[in-house]
Parts: C-alpha cells; structure tokens; sequence
C-alpha cells in the first residue's frame, strides 16, 4: 500500500475528551482530493509495534492544503487513542493512508437525514460541506451526553443554520428515531454514525418504517476486541505466526512482514476478508460485513477485528 | 433462442406481494396487471392505508376495470386510459412518505414510465414490486438513429425511424424503459435471418 507522510501542523483540545488535529503534507503540497464522508488510516509507532486506527476526515473538502481528525480518547483504548492524545505534539510526523469513502452521500436522495452520536459527528462534518455546495435538502441531528461533549456544535451552526439540531442528553433531550423517520417525503435518505446502540436502533426503526436497506446508511469502525491467543499458518505464503492476545489478526500478519490488503481496518469495507481453510475452535465474528450466513458458514474472516477461539487456524493469505 | 448468457441489465419481475413493513402502499397498474390487482386483494390486507390507481388498456382481451370497482376498497381509482392513472398519481406522490410501498402490473412500457415517474421521487427501482402481466412486447431504442419502436413482438423489427432491421438484444435501459436494438444486416445489406415471434 502507497502512504501519505504528514506532520501535526495544529492540535485543538476541543472537549475534554476530544482533540482535533490538523496534518499537513511533510513538504508543504497539497494533499489528494476526497469526497465528504471519507476516512484515514493513522499508523502509530506504539512501544516498537505498527498500530493503525481508522478516522474521519473533518475538514472541508473544498481545502485539501490540510486534513483535520479529531480523536476521541477511548475509556477502554488498546492504545491508539491514548497515544494520538499523550505522545502526538505538533510537529509530529506520521504516515496516514490515501482518504477512502465507506460513506459517501447518495447523489440519488432528494433530502437527506444525519444522524451523529458523540465523535460519530466526524464525517457529516464534510459531508455538510459537499451538501452544502450540491444545494441538497438536509437536516443534521446530534445527540451527546452532556454540554461540555457537545464538540463542533458552534461550527455546525455556522455550517448548517436552522438545519441542525442537537439532543443534549443530561438535560433529558431525547432523539426518538420513530418520530424523527415517520412523516419523511419520498426520496429521503437517512445517515447515521455512532455508538452501536444508537446504530442498531436508528437501522431498526427504519426497517419498522418500511425504508428501503437502500436508503439507510450507517458507518460504524469497530475496534479489534482482545481475546485467546492463537496460531495462523498463512497457506500461500507457507508461514505460521502467532496471534497475541493484544494483537488484531491482521496486525499479527503484518508483524510478521505480509503485506496484507485492508482499507478502513474497523470491519466495514471487507478489503481484509480472507478464506479460512481450516479452523479447530470458533471464529469470533466482530465485523459489520459479512452477512450472518457468511459468519455461520465460517469460510471467510476479516482479520482486522474478528480473531478465532482456537488453537490452529490455516487461511488462504 | 441462446439461453447460455444472462444480461444484468434484463430486469426481473416478481408477483406482487403485500409487505409486511410499510407505512402505506400504493398499488398501479394498468390492462391485464389487473389480474395482479385481483390476486393482491386476496392476500391479507394490509393494516396500512392503501392507494390504488387501474388504467383500462384498450389493447387487452379482458376488461378488469368493472371488477377491480366493484371488488376493490374505495382507494382504488379506475381511468379511462395510462396516461390518466400516470397523470393523478404524479398529483399523488408529493404527499407520500418515505416507508410508502410502490406494486406496479402491466406491460413492460407501462411498468417503466410508472417507474420513471417515481424516480423523479426519489423512489429507486429495485424497491418497487414490479410484475409483468399479458404480453413480452418490448420497446426497442435504436443505437443508430435513438428512435423509440413500441409493442415489438418479434426478434427483428424494422426501426420506425431509420427503417434498418433492428435485432432486439436483451440490454434493457432503465432511463428509456426499453431494449437496445441493432442493426442487423449491416455487414451484408439484406442478410436477414429469419424473423420469428418471441415476445408475444
């Protein structure tokens, strides 16, 4: 895979758990275009080991002289987002991969719904700026916990006008998806990023409503959950590793110097998915990919965040 | 007829069934898609409300426009012609809501210029029950002078503009709501094979 060298040009401590940091290209070029919605890949450098964590790209679209992230410092964090809080200071270089777009707004909508819990208002803030530009109908609803969580909601303001709305949930303002979805026009389509829960809910409301699977998009990363430790022989390139209980599967193979596909890392493209070949225990599917036929089958794995109770596994890699 | 190939753009029709999860259901269609119209209202009514539009089609045998009245909810309007039904429920769309679910039955131009007119609603194709009932006549667009022939019932037909004989491939354009058809003696000029009925 090609990577972007960057540098931390601004960190802005947004929230109390929220920084926002402004990446440049080490030579002062622009860097490539991208479309509202997309997401970065970040390598981190963490006590010798490659960590990679997928974000979304905040910043205008229309202004590609930087890239703007902002990171939310996980409570259960397997380190990424501690490190990009503690150890990144301006200056810092790091390597991000070229913007990809799991997210992209449907240029077939006639209005369309946004819907942000917490951090998840990272890629509706250059989704807006696409919006904004294409004349759509839209209207953006965020929800957090408490005032001082609310980041961004000053610029969404600015962005967005009357069109956006904010559901402050300390202070008992509830977003209730059957009420905001029933009385919808045609042609509508709907966006949600946030906590699973909140995903779950919103996608189950408007299945309930009779919304078409077409209409209703979601982004949801996963991180890659901690578990047994395991062995994987990679069939094609004729090695077996071991995958430690800290590592994801797909960082254990690149641990072990393959060069293995993948693109968003957090179980929502299937860029990673490979064939399992033979496995001796459970696969413990942690991806929002493969259907659950798939997962039942258990022939196909996304390395990035699903990893196996199991003592062998062989897969076609 | 070659059956080792499938076109993706061929579009498949399904009956039309009721859908458990919706907010409404607007039921359209026209000439022998009545039948369609009949065998829905003997599936378990929906608790949603129901908006239905029938054309009568003067080129089909049976006449279901006094049974589909007599039969049907009063949701149910009956019009004199397609370009009637095609008319009100273009006057009807503005007021659905999303979860609003679109069963469409009769011939293949009538089934596609109900669907062009959801599109401009936003309403994409593969979520509208689509049926095709009476005949396989198809529209047949001409790659060569972009004239539309209707109602073509065999596999050459001579282009109503250009008067090439046309072979009626199975590339289906959803935008024209018809097939691509090309000439077919363009390399040795009155080489035509022979010319036989395959959409009755």
């Amino acid at each position: 895979m090609s990577y972007l060298n960057v540098k931390v040009a601004e960190i802005e401590q947004v929230t109390e758990v929220v920084k926002r940091f402004s990446l440049v290209d080490v030579n002062g070029e622009k860097l490539p275009s991208f479309s509202g919605g997309s997401h970065i890949v970040v390598a981190m450098d963490i006590n010798g080991r490659t960590h990679r964590n997928p974000y979304s790209l905040m910043s205008s679209p229309e202004k590609t002289d930087s890239y703007n992230i902002a990171v939310r410092k996980q409570e259960y964090s397997r380190g990424g987002s501690v490190f990009m809080h503690e150890q990144i200071t301006v200056g810092t270089e790091l390597q991000i991969t070229y913007p990809a777009n799991l997210f992209s707004i449907s240029k077939l909508g006639r209005k369309n719904i946004l819907i942000a819990g917490g951090i998840g208002i990272t890629p509706f803030m250059s989704q807006i700026v696409d919006l904004n530009r294409l004349g759509t109908e839209y209207e953006m609803h965020y929800a957090y916990r408490s005032p001082e969580h609310g980041a961004f909601s000053d610029q969404l303001i600015e962005m967005c006008g009357e069109q956006v709305h904010f559901y402050i949930e300390s202070e008992g303002q509830k977003l209730d998806f059957m009420t905001l979805l029933a009385k919808q026009p045609l042609g509508t389509h709907v966006y949600v990023c946030g906590p699973e829960p909140m995903v779950d809910a919103l996608v189950a409301a408007a299945r309930e409503l009779g919304w078409p699977e077409k209409h209703i998009h979601n982004e949801q990363f996963s991180a890659p959950q901690a578990g047994a430790p395991f062995k994987v022989k990679l069939a094609v390139s004729d090695i077996e590793i071991e995958v430690p209980s800290e590592l994801s599967m797909l960082e254990a193979i690149e641990a072990a110097g393959v060069d293995a596909p993948y693109l968003c890392r957090g179980g929502a493209c299937g860029q990673c998915e490979v064939e399992v070949l033979q496995c001796d225990g459970q696969i413990m599917h942690n991806d929002h990919y493969l259907t659950d036929a798939e997962k039942n089958n258990g022939k196909k794995i996304l390395p990035c965040v699903s990893r196996a109770n199991c003592q062998n596994m062989v897969i076609k890699l | 007829m070659d059956r080792q190939y499938w076109i993706r753009s061929k579009p498949v029709y399904t009956s039309l069934m009721w859908h458990e999860k919706a907010t409404a259901h607007c039921v359209i269609a026209a000439g022998d898609g009545g039948m369609e119209v009949l065998k829905l209202l003997q599936q378990k009514y929906p608790a949603q409300p129901v908006t239905g539009f029938f054309a009568k089609n003067q080129k089909t045998l049976k006449d279901y426009s006094e049974v589909i009245s007599r039969l049907a909810p009063d949701e149910f309007s009956v019009f004199a012609n397609e370009d009637a039904a095609i008319d009100s429920l273009r006057n009807f769309l503005p007021n659905c809501y999303m979860g609003t679910r679109f069963y469409v039955a009769g011939s293949e131009a009538f089934i596609w210029s109900v669907a062009h007119e959801l599109a401009n609603f936003g309403v994409q194709d593969d979520d509208i029950n689509k049926q095709l009932c009476g005949t396989l006549a198809r529209s047949v667009y001409c790659v060569h002078c972009k004239t539309v022939t209707h109602d073509v019932t065999h596999n050459i037909v001579e282009c109503s503009g250009c008067q090439r004989n046309l072979f009626v491939r199975d590339h289906f354009s959803r935008r024209l709501g018809g097939y691509m058809g090309l000439m077919i003696d363009a390399e040795e000029p009155g080489n035509v094979p022979p010319i036989e009925e395959v959409y009755p």
